[in-house]
């Protein structure tokens, strides 16, 4: 089994390389620094959501509120800001938000014993709405340019004058997460008890493990990281609408399933997550190069993830048939 | 079983390839059929537009004269737009690709004027010039000019039209005559600018000392004695409800012999108010409307307005990649007017009206 989602990922990093040589070689201006960047920029918010979910579906769970999450803590956090708070403050209110928040889903998945999929589509109204009702329904725009507290945009794109498209610092930050993320999911206690929990419960709770604990811990991560991603928006964005969001999980979890991460729980990796991701952002920004609009985008993607999911289907019918 | 998956996944690398694959041969004849001007001329000018919509009649429109003016001067035109007005990400990220395809000129008219401030930015620092168009990019002083309807001119345009058509009632009548005004808001630009014009060109229409303006604090310009009273109403809720309570007290007031809508929404809610009331029509109180929807058309077809008006769309994409292709060249470029047509039941399905027209 391990095996086998080593074969899937592997195709997958192969396709993802594949799809930007052929962009590549049929777009005009495709292959340079700046459209690079431009991959980065527009993969980052869709990327911290979905290494955090990744986790909530490896135990089988599903978190459809990581979207509307991450603009919502966004929209509080800019609202603080336009009332004084600094931007330092700013960044961790927002995370703590977030992270209380996956704290809320994990306890009602877990103790409530609510559905995943009730509980967290909950969780998106209520922060969908609490969004447009702390904001009054306005815009909220981060600052930007030689403005107080707009050094923030550095975490994600360092400016230079050297370098007018700007150094992807959000990308190293994206890679420093993923690989501690898969540390933890791979290599400690908490990231076992996850993959255990996710591929039998019960076996997991009779042997003495406390699944309360664990399994709330997953959806705590994937608040966490859906504030990350609000964070990475604002500063790839500088405004967000309130009553937006909506969606934005659909395509994190996309990129997890495309990733070779079993929606049915147990099994799953970071990397495939990312590479899933990217291979969405690749689609999406290379799609217009060769004179597609955006929407052939969704076409395609949709292929893939029908193709992705029916080779994970087809890996775990191996796996019952051993 | 691992080779059967090892081909599934294959196959979906080939899918995406052959979707890719088919659509772009689609889309690059479409390109060629519509600049075939360019490539026998031999110029290389790229345009890349970025609008605020993309499948929505207006923009259909302002793409279809995108393509008119691309075809006259031989550019090379891209036209794209996000997939509904809240979509600020899917924008810049539009706009951030057509920066990295390096065309001549780039054609804009933002969402948000702040999200895409920076994109703007590398923009300029390549030389890339931007023109604005409909509503533009408020506040930005990187474009180089805009293409975008007059709003105060329409407005006039408005007056003069129903001026035509309420001259006898409203020069020195005997009894007080009343003309509402309903806005949707004072505080959006082209919505006062389509008021104001209206109001001002009216009361110049009448005569100065001959006219009073009232009903809102923005426009009041009291005049006593003044025989014709313009009644200005505003909702206070954008909703359709409020709108048409304010309609309602405009129509019901005996001495009105003309109303105007300023937007689709007012004018809109006028017709919804008149539908309990039937109080408008050619015999009865005139009204005249701005824009378009389905429920004005009908109005103007059926003669419930005597006519509207409406931004043309058409001229908006023209005019902006006209601009674009001069800029490109180096020409000096300043702000255009794209202008604003009057349409009745009689030209409604001419063909320079009804491509501005949408339901």
């Amino acid at each position: 089994m391990k095996k086998t989602l080593k074969t899937q990922k592997m195709v997958a990093v192969l396709a993802l390389i594949l799809l930007y040589i052929f962009f590549s070689i049929f777009g005009d201006n495709f292959f340079q620094y700046s459209t690079l960047v431009s991959i980065f920029d527009s993969s980052y918010y869709i990327g911290f959501m979905a290494i955090g979910v990744t986790f909530v579906i490896i135990t089988g769970g599903i978190d459809l509120s990581i979207g509307t999450v991450c603009i919502c803590c966004s929209l509080i956090g800019g609202t603080l800001f336009e009332k004084g708070v600094p931007m330092a403050a700013v960044l961790i209110i927002i995370l703590v938000i977030g992270t209380l928040i996956g704290v809320a889903n994990g306890l009602m998945v877990s103790v409530m014993g609510l559905p995943a999929f009730i509980a967290t589509l909950g969780t998106m109204m209520i922060t969908r709405g609490f969004g447009s009702i702390v904001t009054g329904t306005a815009t909220v725009t981060f600052p930007q340019g030689d403005v107080a507290g707009a050094w923030f945009h550095n975490i994600f794109k360092f400016k230079t004058a050297s370098l007018p498209a700007g150094i992807p610092t959000g990308f190293i930050l994206l890679i420093i997460m993923a690989v501690l993320m898969a540390v933890i999911l791979n290599k400690t206690r908490p990231g076992r008890y996850i993959l255990a929990l996710g591929s039998n419960k019960e076996a997991t709770r009779l042997s003495g493990v406390n699944v309360v604990k664990w399994e709330t811990l997953a959806y705590t991560f994937s608040g966490f990281f859906a504030a990350l991603a609000g964070i990475s928006y604002a500063a790839v964005y500088s405004t967000l609408m309130p009553g937006t969001g909506n969606g934005f999980e659909l395509d994190a979890i996309a990129g997890v399933v495309i990733g070779g991460t079993s929606l049915s729980g147990g099994n799953g990796s970071i990397s495939g997550t990312l590479i899933g991701v990217f291979i969405m952002a690749v689609l999406k920004t290379g799609l217009p190069f060769v004179g597609l609009q955006p929407h052939y985008q969704l076409f395609i993607t949709g292929f893939v993830l029908i193709f992705a999911v029916f080779a994970d289907v087809l890996n775990r019918r191996k796996a019952a048939s051993v | 079983m691992k080779k059967k998956i090892l081909s599934v996944l294959l196959c979906t690398a080939m899918v995406a390839s052959l979707a890719i694959g088919c659509g772009s041969k689609d889309q690059k004849d479409a390109g060629t059929s519509g600049s075939d001007g360019g490539s026998s001329s031999g110029s290389d000018v790229t345009i890349e537009v970025v609008a605020k919509g993309f499948q929505h009649d207006f923009w259909k429109a302002v793409n279809s004269g995108a393509e008119q003016a691309a075809e006259k001067y031989g550019a090379k035109m891209n036209f794209v737009g996000p997939k509904d007005e809240s979509a600020v990400a899917e924008q810049v990220e539009q706009l951030n690709n057509a920066i990295n395809k390096k065309p001549s000129a780039i054609v804009l008219a933002s969402l948000d004027p702040e999200s895409v401030k920076g994109a703007l930015d590398t923009a300029a620092s390549q030389n890339i010039p931007v023109v604005g168009f409909d509503s533009g990019v408020p506040g930005n002083d990187t474009i180089v000019a805009n293409a975008a309807t007059d709003n105060y001119a329409a407005g006039e345009m408005a007056a003069e039209n129903m001026y035509e058509l309420i001259k006898d009632k409203v020069t020195d009548p005997s009894e007080t005559v009343r003309i509402g005004v309903v806005s949707q808001d004072a505080t959006s630009g082209s919505i006062i600018d389509r008021t104001a014009g209206f109001i001002d060109k009216m009361v110049s229409l009448i005569g100065e000392d001959k006219a009073s303006v009232e009903g809102h604090d923005k426009y009041n310009n009291k005049v006593d004695g003044a025989k014709v009273v313009l009644e200005v109403g505003i909702p206070a809720t954008v909703e359709d409800a409020a709108c048409v309570t304010v309609a309602n007290t405009l129509l019901n007031k005996a001495d009105l012999v003309a109303i105007y809508g300023s937007n689709e929404f007012a004018a809109k809610n006028i017709i919804t108010a008149n539908e309990s009331l039937d109080k408008l029509g050619a015999d009865k109180i005139i009204g005249v409307g701005f824009d378009a929807g389905k429920i004005q058309l009908d109005a103007v077809r059926n003669g419930i307005f005597a006519g509207s008006i409406t931004q043309n769309p058409v001229q908006i994409g023209y005019q902006a990649v006209e601009l674009a292709v001069k800029a490109a060249n180096g020409e000096e470029v300043s702000d255009v007017d794209t202008g604003a047509l009057w349409y009745t039941a009689d030209n409604i399905d001419n063909e320079e009206i009804a491509a501005c027209l949408y339901e």
